[in-house]
Parts: structure tokens; sequence; C-alpha cells
């Protein structure tokens, strides 16, 4: 008996390893260890064996069904890999072809710089304020100590709806009607177009964009306001950006200042940008003149506060190295893809 | 500004090079734009005395000289025959340059060596009419009586080895556009004595008469003239004016008339004042008024021009006519004439915003008119007037009659201010202590008295604290100016509502393949009309006009972002670009009830405009699109509506979102005219989603609804229906019938077949119900769907398919 299970086992091992694939592992398998399989068949007839005999074949026979199962396991493990191989060969694809994607549309250039200025200053505690385009004079000039007879105020320079209603020339009035509204601590930056009568051409338009910074608060210095711009400076045009304050005239500032960067494109060596100078124009900025902030209904011996305006265009043109303005407003898609 | 350093040297000492000086006064306010250095291309030219001429062996018209240059005696042969023995001339020696690039070496004319050249005026460069004793044509021979030794370079001599710098004066300070004043700036800058060469002049004392040789003064208009002064000077010999003073002119850039004329403008260009000189025996009665001029009076200025005047320009007039247009330009009637013996000098000063209107109004701005324009010292105006005379007795141009007609009305005010010295620290961010403002101050000239800061008479800008503030920074230095950053209450910051719902269109557009453009805020009528909009279509109507615009293509405020949009998708198409999808964030403008009209200002809102032409895309992309835009921005909740009457749009291809009673996006296909008038011959497609009123419905906070484990359970509908019913119909019944256990009406088929018939499709819709606190029976959603087919049958004629 004992040898006879031994037989069973060598063939079917034998049998086992002789299988091609998985179906013939299958008929292996049926053959000695399905219900009427040959080693199913020994343990069936166990019962014609003595008492003694019994444990010794019935173990015997368990070790061998075990054995046999693990072996066929192992083998349909491997056609199982044997079959995936074979199907990711037949899979194989050319990866170079042409993706499925999305073509990705484009923020204006304009709007790429005020939406980096705004993250700035957001992160310095700023708001970002709003106001109307077509604008009361009284606000873009009268409170912004500008008065009627100032040369800002000609025809040739700023456009007029009615004697007292203008299209804004500048930002600025925002900053007077948040002064009206809201109680200082005021930190706000105010992006947005503004109009002057110049004709279209590389370097004016009749049409462009301003962001207006002021701050208004108790003891705010001249120092903070360099301290305040030094920072957007590093943050905005790289972090070994300087910035130079030059003495200058506002109507609504006092004291004023003009403030250069070193040059960005050549770091301050020279070169076609900055004019050789090493230094670029960037903006101008102040204390707000008391006159503003009486205008505006802020007490000048309590309070104090800086103020600073700069051309988006400017910087975008300086930073993206476009050499026509016209371009900005054209939208030609293949300018616009470019960034 | 121009100055030359040579002028300014008169006021204080420079020991810097140009370079430095300029950037040193640009950091104390008065920027140099330019620096222009003369003479620069005349080399090694020098002064030399012709010792002898003898005639050449071979030439008829050329000469054999021998110049004595001091270092050695030259040979030279020229053709010139206005020279003497003994005539001292410029020699270009051998291996000098001269303006042109042209360079002089020794040579042979004719056989003879000849070691240099004599050189003309405009061999020189120099302008011959400012040189009026030489000739054109010959050689410049100079006068002995110049500083000219044999030998020295002619550069010197002549003072064309000038340094001239062109600064950019802001308009608070009138005073610097002057060489006084920049002179100032210039001592202070350098921290040098200022020297006051025109001491002098201030302590002068002349004697205020009713009348000098019969001339009387009147001012008519104490509101535009300020001061007027005359002084009268006998016996004028109108003359050239002598080099040094028409160098000084040129450098500045003011040419030379004559002597009377270039005192005139000298003056102007030394102190600041524009002065005016006219001929006595011009002005009728001997009496001058300052008055308004009368509407339509005429006056021809001294450039030969007729200029019709109004009531609102102030004219110098006599008895019977106007002879200067006040701070402008005096008339040819009382021009300054070779003739003339008897001259008035004019020193006046008039308000500054009424000359800046004249002056543009009558389109001349002079130099005397951007001076008069930000506002003059009417105490300079005494000084220049004494100056003036001064400097005729100085060049012996005529006899001063003695005493001055002085009509002041007004007088200067002087401003003190209090010196408060923790304030300027404050609102500087220094820490400067009194002392050393008041140092910084008294070098400006500024008197300290009583803790009060009193400005000079010539600083009439410097009005309160926060200009002394100024004053103290400029010279403490702009450059050491801490950077400090905001001590003070903490502000959040951040984003509103709007700002942020902006933010995540703009990122969804910019995914899905559009790009934002940028455009003006102007349109035109033709703009309109080519989209479509003409007669009284409200878009035309409320739209805000510009008193001045640039062109008519630019005079009406944008009431409808189509036009532009519209515009850059013909571009586009112009430049053959294919799918193009644009976006545009910008402003309409909309007269509302008249706003503008009564003083007040328009709406103006938000547009969010899409505008696109491509092969792939057709109104459901874009309609999706716009659904999307209303979910980012957190409107669950809106209607469509069919819009048939805009007339931009395709009207069976047009539709309205609306939320509550605003509509907060039209889109749709632009009409086939507007494609047809901007030469695209693709459809477009176009959207105008008011971002205002999607702020306004925008509901960001959201809330956790938990998920259901309950079944659902699902159910297929599909009726046949007239071609005209929208299935927008249908699904609102289905909702209504189904109440709230209706999950998702899913339209997943339509068609239209012989079958079916004419103008009939066929709609096939999956209902999918739940509900979250029990699984839903059978009979329950049998119920519903018998009512939802019932209602079907009845109102829109359905017939349901089985």
């Amino acid at each position: 008996m004992q040898e006879k299970i031994a037989n069973i086992k060598t063939k079917a091992l034998e049998e086992i390893n002789n299988a091609n694939n998985a179906k013939e592992l299958d008929e292996v398998r049926v053959k000695y260890l399905g219900k009427k399989g040959e080693l199913t068949l020994i343990l069936r007839s166990m019962g014609g064996l003595s008492p003694e005999e019994r444990p010794i074949i019935g173990s015997l026979v368990n070790a061998v069904r075990d054995e046999l199962e693990e072996k066929i396991k192992q083998g349909e493990n491997r056609f199982a890999e044997l079959e995936i191989q074979s199907k990711l060969e037949n899979e194989n694809i050319d990866v170079t072809m042409p993706s499925k994607k999305t073509q990705l549309g484009s923020i204006h250039p304009i709007t790429q710089i005020i939406k980096d200025v705004e993250e700035i200053f957001i992160g310095m505690g700023y708001e970002i304020a709003d106001g109307p385009e077509v604008e009361l004079a009284i606000y873009n000039f009268d409170k912004l100590n500008t008065p009627p007879d100032h040369p800002a105020r000609d025809v040739q320079d700023t456009f007029y709806i009615t004697d007292d209603i203008v299209l804004r020339s500048q930002t600025s009035p925002v900053q007077a009607r948040v002064m009206e509204t809201q109680k200082p601590p005021i930190k706000i930056i105010c992006p947005g177009t503004v109009y002057r009568s110049d004709s279209v051409d590389a370097t004016h338009s009749p049409v462009f964009h301003q962001i207006e910074g002021l701050v208004i608060d108790k003891n705010i210095s001249m120092a903070d306001l360099k301290g305040t711009l030094a920072m957007f400076a590093k943050k905005c045009l790289g972090e070994k950006t300087e910035i130079r304050f030059r003495p200058h005239h506002f109507p609504f500032t006092e004291p004023s200042a003009e403030a250069d960067v070193s040059c960005f494109v050549c770091g301050g060596k020279g070169c076609k940008v900055c004019k050789g100078e090493g230094w670029i124009e960037l903006l101008g900025c102040g204390m707000v003149h008391p006159n503003v902030l009486k205008n505006c209904g802020i007490d000048p011996e309590e309070y104090s506060g800086f103020a600073f305006g700069f051309g988006v265009e400017r910087i975008a043109m300086a930073k993206f190295g476009i050499d026509d303005m016209r371009l900005l407003y054209e939208n030609d898609i293949r300018f616009l893809k470019q960034f | 500004m121009k100055a030359s350093i040579e002028w300014l040297k008169e006021y204080t000492d420079i020991d810097v090079t140009a370079k430095q000086l300029a950037d040193i006064l640009t950091m104390t306010g008065s920027k140099v734009e330019t620096i222009e250095e003369q003479g620069n291309e005349i080399q090694n030219v020098v002064v030399g005395k012709i010792l002898e001429i003898k005639p050449h062996q071979d030439s008829d018209h050329l000469v054999v000289t021998k110049v004595d240059v001091k270092d050695e005696v030259l040979q030279i042969v020229t053709g010139a025959n206005n020279i003497h023995e003994g005539d001292i001339v410029p020699i270009a020696k051998n291996g000098s340059t001269l303006p042109g690039g042209v360079e002089i070496k020794t040579g042979k004319l004719r056989g003879i060596d000849s070691c240099g050249m004599m050189c003309s005026v405009g061999e020189l460069g120099l302008d011959i009419n400012n040189y009026p004793n030489q000739i054109e044509n010959g050689i410049m021979i100079l006068d002995p009586k110049m500083e000219c030794e044999v030998g020295k370079d002619i550069k010197e001599v002549l003072k064309i080895n000038q340094v001239i710098l062109d600064f950019e004066i802001t308009p608070n300070r009138p005073d610097c556009l002057s060489i006084e004043g920049l002179g100032r700036e210039v001592s202070v800058s350098l921290n040098k004595p200022f020297k006051a060469p025109r001491k002098n002049i201030d302590k002068m004392n002349v004697e205020n008469k009713e009348n000098i040789d019969g001339l009387t003064v009147k001012i008519t208009a104490p509101d535009l003239c300020y001061r007027y002064i005359a002084r009268v000077v006998k016996n004028v010999k109108i003359a050239p004016s002598p080099e040094w003073m028409i160098k000084r002119l040129n450098a500045c850039g003011v040419r030379s008339i004559n002597n009377i004329v270039d005192i005139t403008n000298y003056v102007m260009l030394e102190m600041g004042q524009p002065m005016h000189a006219f001929d006595i025996n011009s002005i009728e009665g001997k009496h001058i008024t300052v008055r308004r001029a009368s509407k339509g009076e005429k006056i021809i200025t001294l450039d030969n021009q007729e200029r019709v005047l109004t009531e609102n320009m102030l004219v110098i007039a006599d008895n019977k006519k106007p002879v200067a247009i006040a701070g402008v330009m005096g008339g040819q009637n009382s021009e300054i004439e070779n003739n003339t013996q008897t001259v008035v000098f004019e020193s006046a000063v008039f308000n500054g915003g009424s000359i800046r209107k004249t002056a543009k109004a009558v389109g001349l701005r002079t130099e005397a008119s951007s001076r008069y324009e930000k506002g003059l010292s009417p105490e300079n105006a005494i000084r220049a007037v004494n100056r003036a005379v001064e400097l005729v007795e100085l060049l012996g141009a005529g006899e001063a009659v003695e005493g001055k007609v002085d009509v002041y009305p007004t007088k200067q005010k002087v401003n003190k201010i209090p010196l408060n010295v923790a304030k300027i620290n404050n609102l500087i961010g220094t820490n400067l202590t009194k002392e050393q403002m008041i140092e910084i101050l008294e070098k400006l000239e500024m008197k300290i008295e009583e803790n009060m800061v009193i400005p000079p008479y010539f600083r009439e800008d410097v009005e309160q604290l926060a200009d002394v503030a100024e004053e103290v920074l400029r010279f403490y230095g702009y450059d050491k100016l801490g950077t400090t950053l905001i001590n003070a209450e903490t502000t959040l910051g951040g984003k509103n509502k709007q700002q942020k719902i902006l933010d995540d269109i703009s990122k969804f557009l910019v995914n899905i393949g559009l790009s934002e453009i940028c455009t003006f805020g102007f349109l035109s009528e033709k703009d309109l009309a080519k989209c479509n909009i003409t007669g009284d279509n409200i878009y035309l109507k409320e739209a805000i006009e510009i008193q001045n615009p640039l062109s008519e293509d630019y005079n009406l405020m944008k009431t409808t972002s189509v036009p532009s949009m519209m515009q850059m998708l013909a571009n586009n198409n112009n430049y053959k670009n294919k799918n193009v999808k644009l976006f545009d964030l910008s402003r309409i403008y909309q007269n509302k009830d008249q706003a503008i009209q009564k003083g007040e200002l328009p709406l103006e809102s938000n547009i969010l405009t899409l505008g696109m032409y491509s092969e792939e895309e057709d109104f459901y992309t874009l309609k999706g699109i716009v659904e999307n835009i209303l979910e980012i921005s957190g409107i669950a909740k809106f209607d469509i509506k069919k819009e048939k009457n805009n007339s931009m749009y395709h009207p069976g291809r047009c539709a309205n979102f609306n939320v509550g009673n605003d509509t907060v996006a039209t889109f749709g296909e632009a009409n086939p005219l507007l494609t047809k008038n901007y030469e695209i011959t693709q459809r477009v497609l176009l959207a105008e989603i008011n971002i205002d009123k999607i702020t306004k419905y925008a509901r960001k906070n959201k809330k956790y609804v938990s998920i259901t484990k309950f079944p659902a359970i699902e159910r297929d509908i599909a009726m046949v229906v007239n071609e005209d019913i929208e299935v927008g119909e249908i699904e609102k019944i289905i909702q209504r019938k189904a109440k709230k256990s209706l999950e998702e009406a899913k339209l997943f088929d339509v068609y239209r077949n012989e079958k079916l018939g004419q103008n009939k499709k066929s709609v096939a819709y999956s209902l999918k119900f739940r509900v979250p606190d029990r699984t839903l029976k059978d009979e329950e959603i049998n119920g519903i769907m018998k009512e939802i087919i019932a209602e079907l049958e009845k109102t829109l004629g359905a017939e349901l398919r089985r």
C-alpha cells in the first residue's frame, strides 16, 4: 500500500512538472486529487485497512496530498505569471505618441503682475480695495490736494465726461474713498485701470493699469514706507533687489520720493533696460499730505500714513522683456500663450 | 532747466566732477537728466599769433604764414584773405581734432609744408550768429582784449569747454528755475558756503514814485497781478551783448538778440523772474494798465502771430491797446528796435493758474509763462528789475532813471511754522536733534525765531510741518533713511468674496484652455453698429460720451463688452490663429436714469466675457462652461430661459441664466450678422457673465449632508413629444411631480425618425429615486411615475413609449 502511494506521488509530481499550461495542470489535479482522483480513492478505501494501519496510511496520504496541492499551486502561480507577461508583451504601446491633454489657457501678463503684487501685500496684512473708473473730479483731484488750477487737470491729460466727472487718471481716488469710509488702521492696495489722454504707441496707451498702496495709522513713518517697499521689491523682483529713494514732488504726498530699484535685468551693472544707469525708476511715493488726510476726514495730528503708486505695464514690460506696449492690448493668442 | 557749471560756480565752489555733482544733486531733489560736455570734439587747438604773411610762390590765392603758438613757430599755408600780421587766431596744430571728426595733420600745399590750420567760426562748430564781429568765410580773429595769450587752449578762451547740466525741476520749486536757486541747492548739497553774489542788489533801495519820466502804472485786476514794477533806462545804445553773456545764455539754450533783450533773458535765467522790456514811445499816454482783455481783442505777438484774446486773459495795455499778453509774450507794437532810446523794464508777478490757462489757450508756452504758472515770489521781482538796471550800466547800454513805479497790491505772505522736532522725527522715521534740524534749515536760509521756522521769500512752497520735514530729510539724506517695518496694529488683510470668486473662475477658465485678454473701456457708435446695436437700443442709449475723446473710435464708454471681444476674436482670425478661446474681465458703464446729467456716477458692473471660435466647441460646451462658473461661485440654483431678443446673439441659440429676478449670464452663438461684420467665417460663441450679480448670490458656506445607506430605485421613461417642446419643460414636470424622492433625472436619448412622424421627437430619461431615511418601495415609485406620466401627457401632449 505504501509503495502504491509512493508510486502515485512520483507519477503525480512528474506530471505536474510536465504540465505545459494551466489547463494541463488542472487535469493533473483532477486525476489525482479530484473526487474520483487516484489519491482520493485510496483515502476512501481506507475502511478495509486494519486499525493499526489506518492512521499510518491516513497521515501518509494526507502528507502526499498536501505536497501535491502545494506543487500544483506553485505551478498555477507560474502559469498565471506567464500569462500576464505575454499579455504585457502584446500591449506594448508607443509612449511618444501625442497626449490627449487639455490645452491650457493663460492669464494676461498685466493680471499676472497684479496678482503677484496682491499676494505680496496680502501677506503683509493688506486688503484689496476698488473704486469707480468713471469718477467724480472731487475724488480724482480736489481731495488729493490738486486744486482746480493744477496742470494735472488739463484736458490734454484727463478725459472728461462732464466738468465734474472724469475717467480716473490715477488709482489714488480709491485712497480718498477708503479714507472717508474706513477708520484707521488702513492698509490697502488698489490695482485698477486708469485713463489718460495719450495716443497709443510703443510706450503709451490711453488706458493702462496702476497699483496704489495706502497705509494710515498712528506713528507711520517714511522709514516704514522705505522698509515696506524694500521688502516688496525683493519679493517681486528678486532677493538681490536694492531700493533707493530720491526726493520728488507730488501734490498728495509730503515728503515725497521717487523710488528706484537696482536693475533686475543686469543686477545694477548697467544695461539697455536701465539705460546704463543700474537703476530703474519704479514708483512714486511719500507721506500722505496733511491736506489730503484733512480732506478725507482723518486728523493729521493723530494719524499719519504713506502712499505709493506705480504703473503695471512698465513693470510687466521690463520683467517679461516686452518691447512694445501695443502687444499687451492686441491680444494675439500667440502672444498671450507665452505667459 | 539748463545750467552750466561755470555759471553755478559764481554761487559756490564746486570741487567735484560733473558726474559726481549730477549724482549728488539728483539725491537732494534736483534731478539731473543729462550732462552735456561742450567742445569735447575740439582737441589741441590753441591761440596763435600771426608773425608774418608772405605770398606762395606757386599760387595766387595761397599765402605762407609764420605763427607763434608759444612752444614753437609754425609755418602754415592758408587761402584765407581776412588775416593780417599780428592777428590772433585759433590754430589747429598737427594731430588736432575738430567737430565732425575732422583731423588736422602736417602736409604740403602746392609744394610747401603746412604744419596746421587756422580755423573759422564754423570749423570750431560754433554758430556764426553768436559772433557778430566775425565773418562766415574767413578765419576767426580773436579780440586781443579777451584773455587769449598765445598757446592757450581755444576752448578756454572761447568758453566752449562748458559742462551743462539739464535739470528736471519739480513744479513746487520755481526758485530752481534759476541759476541762483540751483546755486543755493548746489552749495547746500556740497556743504560749501553760498557766495551770494547779488548781495548788493538785495541792499539796493530804489525810491518808489508815482511816475518816472511821465510813466504811470495801474492794476485793475489785482486778483491776477500781485505786483508790477517798472524802471526806465534812458539814452539806450542797442548793441550786441558781450561774449560772456552770450556764452551763458547759449549754455541755457537761449539765443542772443541784443543787449537789452539779452539782459531780460539773462536776469530771468539768473534769478528766475521773467522780465519784459519795451520801448517807452510805443506806450500811448505813457500809462500802463494791467487789465483783463476784452473779448475779441487782438494783439500781434513778437513771433508775428495775431492772437485773439478773451476776458479771462490778462494784458499789459497802454491807453489804447494791449502791448503784451501778461506773462506770456510781448507785442510787436512795443518791441525794442535798433533805434530805441528809452526802455521800460517790467518785472511783475501774476496769478500762476491764469497765466497757465492763457498760455494754453493761445498755444504759447514760453520760458516766461512756464515760470509764472508755478507761482513766483513778488519779493524777488524787485531784485530782478534792479539787477536788470545794474546790468544795463555794467554793459554801458544806457542810463538808469532814478526811482521805480511799484504797484504791489497783495503783499507776499510770510509763513511761520512751529518747529516740532518730535513730530518731524516721527514722520520721517529719524532720530535727529533739534540742533541738527536747525543746522539744515539755516543752510536753506530759513530763519528760526521763537521755535518757529520762517522760510525765505523764495521758498513759498514751504507751508507746513510736512514741508519742513521734507527739507530736513533732503539734506539729512534720503539714502540714509532707515528701512523699518510698520509697528502698528496688526491687520488681517486678504481678499473679499468677489476677489476670491474671480480667482477661482479665472483659474478654472485657464485650466480648460481659455486665455485672458486686456481690452480698453472705450467704444464707438460704429462698434455698436457692427454688433447689430442701433437706434433705440439700451446699449446705445445708456452709453456715456467722453467730452474730449482721443478720436471718434473711442468716444463712448463701453455699455457691453461684446464689441471688444468680437474685435479681439477678429484680430486672431486675421492672424489665422485656430481654436481661439478668450476671456475678458472688464467693466461696463451704464448711464442709468440719466445719472451723469444729475452729476452722479453711472452704474459700473464687472463683466466676465467669454468668446471663442473653434472646431471643437458648440453651444452646449459653452453652456457647460457657464454652468461650471456658476457652480464654482457657489450658485446651485438657477433657471435657464431662451433669449430671442438680444440682437447680438443668434435668436434661436441664445439663453439667459436667471437667479431670482436677476439675469446673471447671457450666452449663445453670436448673431451671424456679427461674424459677417467682423469677417469671421466660423460660428462664434459668446457669454456675458455679470460678476457683481454672481457675487450677490454666491454662497460658499458648505455643509455636510450624510451619505445615505439606502438603495436607489431607477426607472427609465421615454416619450414622443412635439419638436418645439423643450426638454427643460419635461424636466420641470418630472421634478415637480417626483418631489423630494427624485435624486437625479438624466436625459439619455433624443432621436427623430420617420416612424415618429414629422415634427416629433423621442426623449428618454433615466430617473433615480432615493430618500435618506429608508428604502423606497416599488409601489411608491409606481405611484410617482404614474403622476409624472399623467402630467406629461396632459401638459405637453407627450405619448409614452412602452
